[in-house]
Order: structure tokens, then C-alpha cells, then sequence
């Protein structure tokens, strides 16, 4: 049996802006009806890999493929790939239903037809009462909701996003991000959004490509990008870490390497020779207060930071690295900055990346 | 300096002083007499000079001259104007600042001797007739000077900035992504242009429609080099009623009859935009 072709599927796709590669050879197969998200920040090639899909930019090397069939060079009113931008692009001389009309008007469908249609998305949206508004008397939130409706109407194959929530408040934010997703099962769509914000890709997306320097350091389910970032990039820029520089003083067969650290040796897992200089990352959540098993450190209490549901404690080692711990049930006593204590971690937490390299 | 919010409205309107009393001394002042004129007989007020002006079918005719020249040279200066400021507000560094001096440093060349260039380019051996035989279009050489078409040729070149300049200000500020958001929902070029950009620079087509008909309806040195005496508009005449009939009250009545026009057009075309401005 021949393998299945992703639904939407992007190979060694590249782009040179001048002397600047944006996207360096780009990789990514999305399955239909997934929602994917493509975290990364601004300058690493997200929105140019979004705008190669579109169709707004062509690829200097590479193919992309929809549905089966090759799309690279398909400009992009013939694509049937629906856009929602960063600040909406609405049409300004229009009303809400125009603007949601628009994509019907321009492809001939029977008038009848688009104003059933517009009622239809009007009311998945709740924009109803707004129908005959002009666009540019709507509030941030009712404007993307437009954005997003207008987009809908042709029912695209695929629905791509560029950063939409970038101008809304925080609170907003989050309410529409769950009303997205709400309305993007309703409709059952494919969907790929553009976004620089690591709480956005992880709360939303059904697996998510962390974008580095134009390429994808990782393309993972969010619990798999938290837990096992692929690459030091990708521990930096999802989540909080704690991170040590050292050298692989001894790597056994057994998998289990032991780094030498300035605050001592700290074993891990990986593949590598000895004598390579290496990155150690841990999770805040990881760390234990406490003697234990594994790797440990003696640190002093610098910050203790309330966040209601969880609490942050700053530690400082007497080499001077800084340790982050995450709990959710701080001990009661011995919580004072300046005492020190032990901190504890298990090998299979303790992450290590090649230094140098960010792939 | 004061600062702006510390300013009354009345501190305000003294920096408009300066402006009004030069438009009240050098223009509204002589237009007065000059309205003034066109009323005046011999025992008083009266209508006479427009009632003469409009029972006579020869001024019906530079009327009628005056506006189709003025809407022609507007029409060609729409259809070549318009896609030259959308390639202006498109450009980037170089090109844009080269396009920019080709239309703005013409101005700096007064009419006269744009007037008499043309003259050069019209004429039965100019350059115009010769590429047009060497085209196969014409048979024999003739001459555009002195006819309707070389009037409009000559009046459009040198009106076409005041076209450009409006539509590219206004193509400038619209956003690039309105065009591309039009493409991703299936529109092709030519209906994103119907339905997103043309609309969208009306403002800057109805004014610059004002700009160059207002100039074209009242020009007087360009018709009289490129077309001559044989043919009347409204501005010859009321120059030669000064000039050379020396009746005032000719002069006057034509004068009027002209501002009436212009004025029509320009409060016509800002209706125009408001009303389109609202229904959006």
C-alpha cells in the first residue's frame, strides 16, 4: 500500500529575501482537520511560510502539495486557502455582511444562496444585530470575528492564521482563542496558525512546529514540545527552564551521561561524546525541595513569587547559577530568602542539548 | 513656543489672517467688481449683459467647447493618471523617487514653453504625424496643431500632475493586505480592482477629476497657442473681450459665467465624496 500524502504537504521549501535566507529547506506535513500552530519569534520565517502556503509568496525551492495535487505555483485567488490576517484586513467601505459576502460575490454564487449563507455565519459568529454595520465602527474582538467569518464563507480546504489575536487585550484573548476552537470543530476545519505566543500554540493546537532561523526545530504534540524540547532553542523559548553549562566528563553504554557542571557533576541521558560541551535544562515543575535520588544541588532562596495556583522560588547556587523551582504546595517553614536548601531532580528530567548548535 | 492646547480658537484663527487678508485684497475684492460689472448698465442694476450673453448661439457653442475640452482633457488625464499613480505608490526607493521628479519637475517648466513644444510635436512634419505614418496609420503627414485633438494632447500633459498627485496620496494609504485578503477568498485580479481598489480611491479620483477640470475649464495660454482664434472657450473669450474688444461688460459676464462653472464642479465632486465617504 502506497503511505498516505498529509493533506497538506510542504517539502524542502525555501526562500531568500536578498542575501537573507528566511526559510532554509521547510518540512511539514499537516493531517486534515488538524489544528497546527507555528510558534516562533518574530524574524524566524513563520508568517513567510504562512504566506508561501497562501499563496502570496512563491517558494524559491521546494513544493507545496494540497489535497494531493501541487499548488506551488497557483496563484492564490484559485488556491482555496482562507486567511485571517493580523489586523483582519477587513474592507473598510463595506458592511459586516459585505465583508462576509465578499468571497461568495466573487466567485458568482446565486444571491439567494450568499444571503442564506451570510445569516448562517452571522449567527455562528454573533454578529447578527451588526449585519448592516460599518466595519470600522466594531470593537477588536467583533473585527476578528468578522476576519473569521468572512474566511469561513467560501468554506476553504485549509484556514491559515496570522497571529489574530495580537491586538487584542489578554482577557479577550483568551475567550476568543476557546470561541476559535469551538467554531473551528463546528465547521471541521484544517487549520494553521501563525503565532509568537507559547501559551496561545500550546493551548490551541493539536500538535505545534517551533520555528527557529527558518526551520522547524520541532513538530510535536505540546506536551511532547514542553516535556522533550528538541533542541536548547526549543527549551528556551516554550516554558520556563532552568539551565547549567558543562562538559561530558563520561558517557558509559548505558545512556546516561555524567556532566561536569560548576555546581558538580549531574547525570543525563543522551548520546554523547566525552568532552562535548552541553546545555542542561530542567523544568521548574521537576525540581523537588528535598533530598532524593538523582541529581541534587544545595542553593539559596533569593525570591519567593505568589501566583496563586502555583508558586516560583528563585535559587541561587554558591557558583552563581540560578535555579527556577515551580510548586504548587510551597513547604510552610524555611520559606525565607537566604536559606538554604536542597534541590533535587531526576536524571530522566534533566534534559541535555549541544551547545552550539540551536538545532 | 505656546503650547497648542494653551491656545485659544480666537489665537487660533490670528494665523489664518496673514492668508485671508492677501485672498480679500487680490481676489475676492476684483472678483467683486467683476461680478459688479456684469450687472451694471446704464441706469442701474440689471440682467441685460447675461440675457444678450445667452440669446446669442455663438456663446452657446464656446460653452459647449469649454466644457467637452475640459471633460476631454480630464477623461485623458483620468486614463493615463490613474494607472501611473498606482505604479508611483507601488514603487520602492530609486524607482519611486525617479518616478516622483518625472511628474512633479515638468511643473517647474512654465506653460508657455510647454505650449510651444507642442507646437513643435503637432505640426504636419512633427513627431506625432511622422510616427504615425511610419505606423502605417496614417497615409499622408497631417497636422494636429490647430485641431480639438492636439488642444487635449497638449492641455492633458500639462494637467496630468494634478491628477497623480491626489490618486497616489490616497492609492499610498491603502493597505496592501486588503488586496491580498480580496485574493484568498477567490477574487480575481481584475474584480479586486472593481470591487476593493477603485472604490477605495475615489476620494482621490473625484479630487483630482476637480484639480484638472477646474484648470482645464478656465486655461487661456494653452488654446490660444495650440488651437488659436478660430476656436472659442469661455476663458479666450473673456480674454479678449478685455484685451482687445476692450467691452468690460463682455468680459465680465463670461468671467462670471466661467466661476459659475468651476464653482458647480468643485461643489459638485465634494458632494460627490461625502456622499460616497457615507455610504461606506
Amino acid at each position: 500500500m502506497a503511505p498516505v500524502l498529509p493533506f497538506l504537504d510542504i517539502v524542502a521549501a525555501s526562500k531568500r529575501f536578498g542575501v537573507a535566507t528566511v526559510l532554509d529547506g521547510v518540512g511539514i506535513g499537516v493531517a486534515r482537520g488538524e489544528f497546527v500552530s507555528l510558534l516562533g519569534p518574530s524574524g524566524c520565517g513563520k508568517t513567510t511560510l504562512l504566506r508561501i502556503i497562501a499563496g502570496l509568496l512563491t517558494p524559491d525551492d521546494g513544493t507545496v502539495r494540497l489535497d494531493g495535487e501541487d499548488i506551488t505555483r497557483k496563484p492564490p485567488h484559485r488556491r482555496d486557502i482562507g486567511v485571517v490576517f493580523q489586523n483582519y484586513a477587513l474592507f473598510p467601505h463595506l458592511t459586516v455582511s459585505e465583508n462576509i459576502a465578499f468571497g461568495l460575490q466573487s466567485r458568482r454564487v446565486d444571491r439567494d444562496e450568499i444571503r442564506k449563507a451570510v445569516a448562517g455565519l452571522l449567527d455562528l459568529v454573533h454578529l447578527t444585530e451588526f449585519a448592516d454595520r460599518s466595519v470600522r465602527l466594531l470593537s477588536g474582538g467583533q473585527q476578528q470575528r468578522v476576519a473569521v467569518a468572512r474566511a469561513l464563507a467560501v468554506k476553504p480546504k485549509l484556514l491559515l492564521f496570522d497571529e489574530p489575536f495580537s491586538a487584542l487585550d489578554r482577557k479577550l484573548r483568551e475567550v476568543m482563542q476557546i470561541e476559535l476552537k469551538r467554531l473551528l470543530r463546528e465547521v471541521a476545519a484544517t487549520a494553521i496558525f501563525v503565532t509568537h505566543d507559547q501559551d496561545e500554540a500550546l493551548t490551541m493546537s493539536d500538535r505545534v512546529a517551533v520555528m527557529n532561523r527558518g526551520a522547524i526545530d520541532q513538530f510535536a504534540e505540546p506536551a511532547a514540545v514542553y516535556h522533550r524540547p528538541a533542541t536548547s532553542f526549543a527549551l528556551g523559548f516554550v516554558g520556563l527552564s532552568t539551565r547549567l553549562a558543562g562538559t561530558v566528563r563520561d558517557a558509559p553504554s548505558n545512556g546516561e551521561v555524567l556532566v561536569e557542571t560548576s555546581i558538580g557533576s549531574v547525570r543525563g541521558a543522551g548520546g554523547f561524546v566525552t568532552g562535548t560541551p552541553v546545555i542542561v535544562g530542567i523544568r521548574p515543575e521537576r525540581i523537588r525541595i528535598g533530598t532524593g535520588s538523582g541529581n541534587s544541588a544545595k542553593a539559596t532562596l533569593t525570591d519567593v513569587v505568589f501566583q496563586g495556583s502555583k508558586t516560583f522560588l528563585h535559587f541561587a547556587a554558591s557558583s552563581g547559577d540560578q535555579f527556577l523551582v515551580e510548586t504548587s504546595d510551597p513547604p510552610r517553614i524555611g520559606l525565607e530568602p537566604g536559606s538554604v536548601l536542597d534541590l533535587t531532580w531526576s536524571v530522566e528530567d534533566t534534559l541535555l542539548y549541544p551547545t552550539e548548535s540551536t538545532r | 513656543m505656546i503650547p497648542p492646547e494653551k491656545l485659544k480658537a480666537s489665537q487660533i484663527g490670528l494665523l489664518a489672517v496673514p492668508a485671508v487678508a492677501y485672498l480679500v485684497i487680490f481676489y475676492v475684492l476684483p472678483l467683486t467688481w467683476l461680478l459688479a460689472h456684469s450687472f451694471a448698465g446704464r441706469s442701474g442694476f440689471t440682467f441685460d449683459s447675461y440675457a444678450r450673453f445667452f440669446a446669442d448661439p455663438f456663446n452657446w457653442r464656446v460653452i459647449g467647447n469649454t466644457l467637452r475640452i475640459a471633460s476631454l482633457v480630464t477623461l485623458v488625464c483620468l486614463v493615463v493618471g490613474y494607472p501611473v499613480a498606482v505604479a508611483l505608490a507601488q514603487a520602492h526607493g530609486i524607482a519611486q523617487v525617479v518616478l516622483l521628479a518625472s511628474i512633479i519637475l515638468p511643473l517647474s517648466i512654465g506653460v508657455i514653453v510647454k505650449a510651444f513644444a507642442w507646437q513643435i510635436v503637432l505640426r504636419r512634419d512633427g513627431v506625432v504625424s511622422q510616427a504615425l505614418m511610419a505606423l502605417g496609420i496614417w497615409d499622408e503627414p497631417q497636422r494636429l496643431l490647430f485641431t480639438e485633438t492636439g488642444l487635449v494632447l497638449g492641455a492633458a500633459n500639462v494637467f496630468l500632475p494634478f491628477m497623480i498627485l491626489p490618486i497616489y496620496s490616497v492609492v499610498k494609504l491603502i493597505d496592501a493586505r486588503l488586496s491580498e485578503a480580496a485574493a484568498t477568498l477567490g477574487a480575481t485580479p481584475a474584480y479586486r480592482f472593481l470591487r476593493i481598489t477603485l472604490p477605495l480611491t475615489l476620494p482621490g479620483i473625484v479630487t483630482g477629476v476637480t484639480f484638472v477640470f477646474s484648470l482645464a475649464v478656465s486655461m487661456f495660454v494653452i488654446p490660444s497657442l495650440l488651437i488659436g482664434d478660430r476656436f472659442q472657450t469661455l476663458a479666450t473669450l473673456t480674454g479678449r473681450a478685455f484685451l482687445m474688444m476692450r467691452d468690460e461688460q463682455l468680459g465680465s459676464t463670461t468671467a462670471v459665467v466661467l466661476l459659475a462653472f468651476a464653482v458647480t464642479v468643485v461643489i459638485a465632486s465634494t458632494w460627490l465624496v461625502r456622499r460616497l465617504g457615507s455610504t461606506e
